[in-house]
């Protein structure tokens, strides 16, 4: 399938989403929301149909944009419960960008822990920490809202700093050692060959096991069989070796290129077997913010002299101009 | 065997950015750290004091990315596991913080930072 059409779909799915939008004059919300619905199933259809010949790097551009501009819009927006949906959006572009580093489980726990709960957080305090708007003062901002503090001297610190952060990028980036890849490619299948159950799975479905045959055959003794994988000599080729301790190697085969480790078990690897300890500091961390949390939200707090004298002056000032009963 | 699994396993490294044709280290941390700059700035201008806040969240945030693109760079997971402590002290971060904003907004109710100015060390 040609990019273009995708395109071309994707424009149709905005202008109908654009229709769909609550609009006073002329209310066309039911045939916009139509043209949005058509236009994204044929994208997905057309996309599964293409089997996703896809562009990375406009991908990265992509996400990159959005990332960066809506934490723009995020620190320019007055109002604070648009400031924390921008930063939601910021959140997803940058899910975005982790999925194009391959990074897949990190990508969605942030998704479920920043956006789904950590920002709600926010949103909620947002609603409650507000004061209930007058009646003839609905649209007023606060004035902290509203003004920005010395914006012309933070922007230049914040870009300086920016500027020194990309220089270091660009003159200490090329001097890395490069990596080798070889070494990193046996880790993983080290860790592949520490998966039975996986080679199991992954043999069954190519059809290179008999019906008969499992990986751990003495549920007893489970590790009788040992499993090495190795490349095949002078080819490009993978093949899974089961060693039985007391006969030596008995069968070879070749495993399928698919058959690789996946992001969320070598994350698994590295979080359990070489860092041990990280969830217990993790727990010790959240455990010591909840007791903080319900320590200080226990407290009863008693509103200031000054506060106070400016809340009644208030509300006389409303009671004159008719209150909002009236 | 290397070969077919190369594109996918390595993260090109140059000295700038080019164009189009690749995506290279320098991209990501570029973003980090123009989103850690924007979160700095936002940090000083803003007087809203949850505002405030959520732009140290943004900080984290492009901490993150740092901490994965290089994951991805050494292909190994170890950034991959200390984003979970990224998110983990964001969400201490986020609890803590916020019990602290509506305890100081119960007492003055307001949420700018300058109602604050006479906190002494």
């Amino acid at each position: 399938m040609h990019p273009v059409i995708l395109y071309a779909l994707l424009a149709l799915g905005a202008v109908g989403v654009a229709l769909a939008m609550p609009r006073r004059t002329l209310n066309v919300q039911l045939i916009g929301g139509l043209i949005a619905a058509v236009a994204g199933g044929g994208a997905v259809l057309a996309l599964t149909l293409a089997g996703l010949d896809a562009l990375p790097n406009l991908h990265f551009y992509a996400f990159a944009f959005i990332a960066l501009a809506s934490a723009l819009r995020m620190i320019t927006h007055p109002r604070p419960v648009y400031a924390a949906l921008y930063f939601i959006l910021t959140i997803l572009a940058s899910a975005g960008l982790y999925l194009i580093l391959s990074a897949e489980f990190m990508a969605f726990a942030l998704i479920i822990i920043y956006a789904g709960a950590i920002l709600i957080t926010y949103l909620f305090v947002i609603m409650l920490a507000t004061q209930a708007p007058s009646e003839e003062r609905l649209d007023v901002l606060s004035d902290y809202d509203a003004e920005a503090r010395s914006p012309v001297l933070a922007t230049i610190v914040g870009f300086v700093l920016l500027g020194a952060l990309t220089s270091m990028i660009f003159s200490g980036a090329s001097s890395l050692p490069s990596v080798d890849v070889e070494a990193a490619a046996a880790r993983d299948e080290a860790q592949l060959a520490l998966l039975p159950r996986r080679i199991e799975e992954g043999l069954r479905k190519a059809d290179l096991l008999e019906d008969d045959e499992t990986l751990i055959m003495d549920p007893e003794d489970a590790y009788r069989v040992l499993i090495e994988i190795e490349p095949v000599p002078g080819g490009e080729d993978r093949r899974v070796v089961f060693v039985d301790e007391r006969s030596g190697p008995d069968r070879a085969i070749e495993l399928p290129a698919d058959l690789r480790i996946r992001n969320v078990e070598t994350l698994a690897f590295n979080f359990l077997n070489a860092h041990p300890g990280t969830i217990e500091i993790a727990g010790i961390i959240l455990m010591m913010a909840m007791l903080g949390a319900v320590v200080l939200s226990r407290k009863q707090v008693q509103l200031d002299e000054e506060a106070k004298a400016e809340q009644t002056a208030a509300l006389a000032r409303m009671a004159e101009g008719g209150g909002p009963d009236a | 065997m290397l070969d077919s699994v190369m594109p996918f396993f390595t993260l090109a490294q140059s000295s700038a950015p080019g164009p189009f044709e690749t995506v290279t280290l320098n991209h990501y941390l570029f973003v980090s750290a123009a989103m850690f700059a924007l979160g700095v700035i936002g940090f000083l201008t803003r007087r809203n004091l949850i505002i405030m806040f959520l732009c140290t969240e943004l900080m984290f945030q492009a901490a993150g990315i740092a901490m994965i693109a290089f994951a991805r760079y050494w292909l190994n997971a170890d950034g991959q596991t200390f984003v979970i402590f990224v998110l983990t002290v964001a969400a201490a971060e986020a609890a803590l913080a916020l019990a602290l904003v509506v305890l100081l907004f119960r007492k003055r109710e307001t949420l700018s930072a300058e109602a604050w100015g006479e906190l002494k060390g």
